[in-house]
Parts: structure tokens; C-alpha cells; sequence
């Protein structure tokens, strides 16, 4: 008879097992609904993932071979003539010749559809040529490619090309290219070598700005220095709530409305990202105001010092150190930034990036994004390696 | 000479922490203040150089009444007062040099300490504070590499720096080990004795206090409740300071 009045006293201390029980459960079902309602929304299709990987390949193999580097070409080139149909007067073939490079062909006339075969003799061996159809109007065909063997001969069979009669003289272009001298950077390269600079100079530009606005800005963002009087405490909200709307929005939002306000360009990049800059800087260096410790203040007034000698010997080695890392850390932050900010109109490497995505040049985009890895990582370390031996 | 008449302290908020506080400290003397946490031993220091505003009675030093002084006065003033902190207060990511210069701030021109130039016979001077309290090797360290014990000797080189006829000592010891704390208490009774500065120091263990004292000031709530000699406290005297549970702890 003493054990269940026993329990009941128990049972209020504990957790009520049954009641909460349920309430696991009903949390994981409602767990489960949110879970299945965000595998809808957001369209998750595993199949897809798998079906279209072979559509992404030769984006990633292009990106994969970016055009760094670039070799100057030298080219031969020969012609034929050729007359589509026969007329009265068949064309001349080109004179044969011991050194100078030379086309035979099997005959100089006929219809469209027609085998013929083009032989070449004299040509720099072993390598590659494109042998190109001229019609005496319009544009050029490119009919095969085809590389000449170790004497420089080779022999093509095509069949000539639906290019519609005419009594003008069509004609059969062969050329082959070849690269000569040392590879130096292509254009590509160099294009992305001077964006790559403006990039970081604007990551500099709107860090520089953000640190010229949040250092004064942070003062009245700090509580412990604006909590005396209510007019002070009032700037203190004022300036805490700016810093959390402007920090809320990203930078792209930011980089929109200043490409309409002053153009599309680095520019507007730099007020973008000056302009987040200044919010998260504001906020991490009055985090860092309102922790000073006061004690080597109270000590260095106690010596005689006056406000001057105690703001910089007491209050400025205690914020400039954490003052830089933040800087150096928000430079970083930046520097990945303003990669991407020209997507949106922001200037910079981004810019041409999107372009050349949308050209579908992938292997320019490639170089583009060989070095946006290279610089965010190199600022990384660096700004790692920095910020250790400042703080 | 120091004299220090009814002085009383209500912080904002209305904490009565002295309550008409009367005394006087000979040149000389090594007083030291006991009681409890709390009992006003802080504030009655801090008051003496301003840091806190008393709010009433005097404080006369030397025969000037160092409650009614302003700016350049009260700086000339606590130029000739060294102060040791219970948290050394030193400036964590400053370089020990450089928190000992400090404690000359009172004496160089504004304009040249802002660039850190400080004379030549400051730094010189700086050295010499150093190699006295014994780590001049660490001159160059920042002030958080070293150790309490040495830190707090940093604390006494910087207080040295300004020539001081008296020093405040707030605890000077109670964040360091018993033989740290007997090292640094030998510092400022070497001071005391062989430089004839006065020495003004709060304690929390009475074993401390009659080892180095001259003469003890007891306070318990704010007020004065003994002055006298280190033999005259006995144990109805120290339940009297300390409260009715209190049992002594020796600190060797």
C-alpha cells in the first residue's frame, strides 16, 4: 500500500515520462512534415542528378584546360580550283613543282555530291591542316581536318560540297597551322591578370572605406561608452540598428542599387561592399570597445597621465591590435566578395567571368576561375598568418 | 604627512562604502588596511588619488588638500603617488618596457610620449626600475607572456618610475601564491625602509599584515574599527574585524 504513494511523490521532481514522451513524438512527426513540404519546395530530384552529370563534363573539362598560355602560329596554305558543273572550259590545275607545296585533284569539275579526291604534295610534315571549301559567293565550309604524313603528302577523299551552280570558279583551300616559339600568357591571361588587380583593389578600396566609417561609428556603437546619459543611449540604438539592417543585406542587394545609382562597374562594387563593410566592421570593433579591460586605464591616470597619454597608452594598445585583425579578416572576406560581385554589375573579375559563362567560353572562364582560387586562397593564409601574430 | 578627515563615499545607486572615515599615515609608515571584501578598503585607497570621487570630508596631503584639485594640479599631485593593483593592470599587449615607461607619463611632455619618444634618462631610468625588481631580461616581452609574480613586479617598477613618497597597494597580492606574495611584499617593504616611502597597502590575510606592517588600520563596513599596532590585535580583536566565524589562516 506505500509504494504508489511513494511514486506519486516522486514524480513531480522527475520529468513525467508518458507526457513527454508523446511529445517526442509528436515533435519528430512534425519534423518529418517540415522535412517531406522542403523535399517538395525545393524540387530535390536525385534522379537528375545522376541523368545530367554527363551534360556538365565538357564545361568542367574545358574549365579544366584554361587558356593560360598561347604559342604564336605559322600557316601554308594551297588552292585549287574547281568549277561546279563542268562548263566549256575545265579550270587549270595548279603547277607541280619539286619543292613548293602543290594540290592534285582527281578533277577540277563535276556536280555537288560527287567523290572527289585532293592530294597535297610538299607540305611541312606531320602536321595537322584543315581543307576549307571557297564558294565564289558566301562563306567559307570547313570540310575536314587531317594531319600529312613524315614526307608532307597527304591524300583526301571528300565528296564536293551542295554549293549550287555557278560559271565562276569555286575554289579548295587547304591550310596547315602549327605552333612556333616558347608559349607565352594568351589574352585571356592578361585580361585576367589587370581584372584580377582591379578586383583586389576594389576589395582594398571598400575595405578602406568601411574601416574610415566604422572606426568612428563604432565609438557610439559601444555600450559602455554611450550607456551614461538617455541622449547617448538613444545614438546607441540609432547606430546599432543601422549597422544590423545595412549588415542584413547582402552585398549583391547593395551592388544592384549602386550599378543603377552610378553605373555598372568596379565603382559600384566598391560602395557595395564599403557599404557592408562598414556595418560588420562597426560591429565587431564596438564588440571590441566594450570589452576593454579598465584596469591598465585607471593605472596609467594614476601615474599623473593626462586624457591624452591615457587614450593612447591605456584605451589604444588594448582596440588597435583586434582593430587590425578584424580589418584584415573583413580584406579577406572582400577580396572573395568582390569576385563574385560582378555577376551582379559589381566590376572586377566577376564580371567578365559571367560574360564569358554566357558566351559558353569555358575555357576563358576557366582561367577566370583558376585564379579567383588562387587569390582567395593566398589572401586566406596570408590574412591567417597576420592575424595570429597580431593578436 | 597624510590626513584623511570623515571621508565618506556613496556610489551611485546608493552603496554607502565609507562612512566618515578619519585617519592619518606618518611618513614613513608601512600601513597596512585590513577587512573583509567589501569593507571599503578599495575605495578608501582609490579616494586618495582620485580615481574616486569621494562624496564628502578631505584628504590633505603634504598640507594640500588634494579633494579640491583640478587638472594639471591633481595630475602633479598623483605623479608623486605609485599605485599596485590586485589585477597588476598592466597593459596586456604592451611590451614590459613600455608599461614601466608609462609610469612616467606624469613628468614627460603630452606631445612627445603620444609619439612614445620618452628621454633618454627615462629609459635609462626604466632599466634601472627593471634590474631592481629583478627581470630586466624581460624587458622586451609582452606584458601577458610573463607570470603573476612577475607581472605584479612590473606593477612596482612602473609605480617606481614616478619617484613616489607614497604608494597605494590594493591588494597587491592577493591574486599570487604565498611565496610570490612574500617576494613582492619584500619589494615594498625594501622601499619602505630603504627609500622612506610611505606605503599604504590593504590586505586580505592578517598573517601578511603583521609580518610587514608598522601599524595596522582595520576596516568593517565602512568604517574604521581599529588602529594599532600588529601585536595589539588578538583574537577578540580579529572576530571583531573579521566576524564571529572567521578562523585565522597563517600564510608562511
Amino acid at each position: 500500500m506505500n509504494a504508489p504513494e511513494e511514486r506519486r511523490k516522486e514524480i513531480p521532481g522527475r520529468p513525467r515520462g508518458l507526457l513527454s514522451s508523446w511529445r517526442f513524438v509528436g515533435a519528430i512527426v512534425v519534423g518529418i512534415l517540415i522535412y517531406a513540404f522542403g523535399w517538395r519546395v525545393t524540387e530535390i530530384n536525385l534522379q537528375k542528378l545522376v541523368t545530367g552529370a554527363p551534360d556538365v563534363v565538357h564545361i568542367v573539362k574545358q574549365l579544366m584546360q584554361p587558356d593560360l598560355l598561347t604559342r604564336d602560329k605559322e600557316y601554308q596554305r594551297a588552292y585549287a580550283d574547281f568549277l561546279v558543273p563542268c562548263g566549256p572550259v575545265a579550270p587549270r590545275q595548279p603547277a607541280v613543282s619539286e619543292t613548293e607545296t602543290y594540290l592534285v585533284l582527281s578533277h577540277a569539275c563535276g556536280e555537288s555530291g560527287e567523290p572527289l579526291s585532293v592530294e597535297g604534295f610538299n607540305f611541312r610534315p606531320s602536321t595537322r591542316g584543315l581543307l576549307r571549301w571557297v564558294p565564289p559567293t558566301g562563306t567559307k565550309r570547313s570540310l575536314q581536318y587531317f594531319d600529312s604524313d613524315a614526307e608532307g603528302h597527304f591524300a583526301l577523299g571528300i565528296a564536293v560540297p551542295d554549293v549550287g551552280a555557278s560559271e565562276e570558279l569555286q575554289q579548295i583551300e587547304v591550310e596547315l597551322r602549327w605552333d612556333v616559339g616558347l608559349p607565352y600568357p594568351s589574352e585571356t591571361t592578361r585580361i585576367v591578370a589587370e581584372k584580377m588587380v582591379q578586383t583586389i583593389m576594389l576589395a582594398l578600396m571598400a575595405t578602406t572605406l568601411g574601416v574610415f566609417a566604422a572606426v568612428p561609428l563604432s565609438f557610439l556603437a559601444a555600450r559602455n561608452l554611450m550607456s551614461k546619459y538617455r541622449g547617448t543611449m538613444i545614438i546607441y540604438f540609432l547606430t546599432r540598428g543601422v549597422f544590423n539592417v545595412v549588415r542584413s543585406i547582402e552585398p549583391y542587394i547593395w551592388a544592384i542599387i549602386f550599378a543603377v545609382w552610378v553605373g555598372i562597374g568596379a565603382f559600384a562594387g566598391v560602395l557595395a561592399l564599403g557599404m557592408h563593410s562598414i556595418a560588420a566592421l562597426g560591429k565587431l570593433y564596438s564588440e571590441q570597445v566594450e570589452s576593454i579591460d579598465p584596469g591598465p586605464i585607471e593605472a596609467i591616470q594614476a601615474t599623473g597621465a593626462n586624457t591624452l597619454q591615457t587614450i593612447i597608452y591605456g584605451v589604444v594598445p588594448q582596440i588597435v591590435p583586434p582593430y587590425v585583425a578584424f580589418t584584415i579578416y573583413r580584406w579577406d572576406i572582400n577580396v572573395r566578395m568582390s569576385t563574385v560581385i560582378g555577376f551582379v554589375g559589381g566590376g572586377g573579375i566577376g564580371f567578365i567571368l559571367i560574360q564569358w559563362v554566357n558566351l559558353l567560353r569555358y575555357k576563358q572562364a576557366g582561367v577566370a576561375v583558376w585564379a579567383i582560387v588562387i587569390v582567395v586562397w593566398v589572401m586566406d593564409y596570408v590574412s591567417s598568418v597576420v592575424r595570429e601574430k597580431i593578436v | 604627512m597624510l590626513e584623511i578627515q570623515n571621508l565618506t563615499k556613496i556610489y551611485e545607486g546608493g552603496t554607502l562604502a565609507l562612512k566618515k572615515v578619519s585617519m592619518s599615515v606618518e611618513d614613513g609608515e608601512f600601513l597596512v588596511i585590513i577587512g573583509l571584501s567589501g569593507s571599503g578598503k578599495s575605495t578608501l585607497l582609490r579616494c586618495i588619488n582620485r580615481l574616486i570621487e569621494p562624496t564628502e570630508g578631505r584628504i590633505i596631503w603634504d598640507g594640500v588638500d588634494v579633494t579640491g584639485l583640478k587638472g594639471e594640479e591633481l595630475r602633479k599631485v598623483r605623479r608623486h603617488i605609485g599605485m599596485i593593483f590586485q589585477q597588476f593592470n598592466l597593459v596586456k599587449r604592451s611590451s614590459v618596457l613600455t608599461n614601466v615607461l608609462s609610469g612616467r607619463l606624469g613628468y614627460v611632455s603630452p606631445w612627445r610620449s603620444a609619439l612614445g619618444r620618452f628621454p633618454k634618462k627615462d629609459v635609462e631610468k626604466a632599466v634601472s626600475c627593471l634590474e631592481r625588481v629583478g627581470i630586466l631580461d624581460q624587458a622586451n616581452k609582452r606584458a601577458d607572456e610573463l607570470s603573476g609574480g612577475q607581472q605584479q613586479r612590473v606593477g612596482i617598477a612602473r609605480a617606481l618610475m614616478q619617484d613616489p613618497k607614497l604608494i597605494l597597494a590594493d591588494e597587491p597580492v592577493a591574486s599570487l601564491d604565498p611565496a610570490t606574495s612574500h617576494s613582492i611584499l619584500k619589494y615594498l617593504e625594501e622601499l619602505n625602509r630603504d627609500d622612506g616611502v610611505t606605503v599604504l597597502c590593504s590586505l586580505h590575510f592578517l598573517s601578511l599584515a603583521r609580518a610587514y606592517a608598522t601599524r595596522i588600520i582595520a576596516l568593517k563596513d565602512g568604517e574604521v574599527v581599529f588602529t594599532g599596532l600588529p601585536s595589539q590585535i588578538d583574537d577578540a580583536r580579529f572576530r571583531e574585524i573579521y566576524g564571529e566565524d572567521a578562523i585565522q589562516v597563517e600564510i608562511r
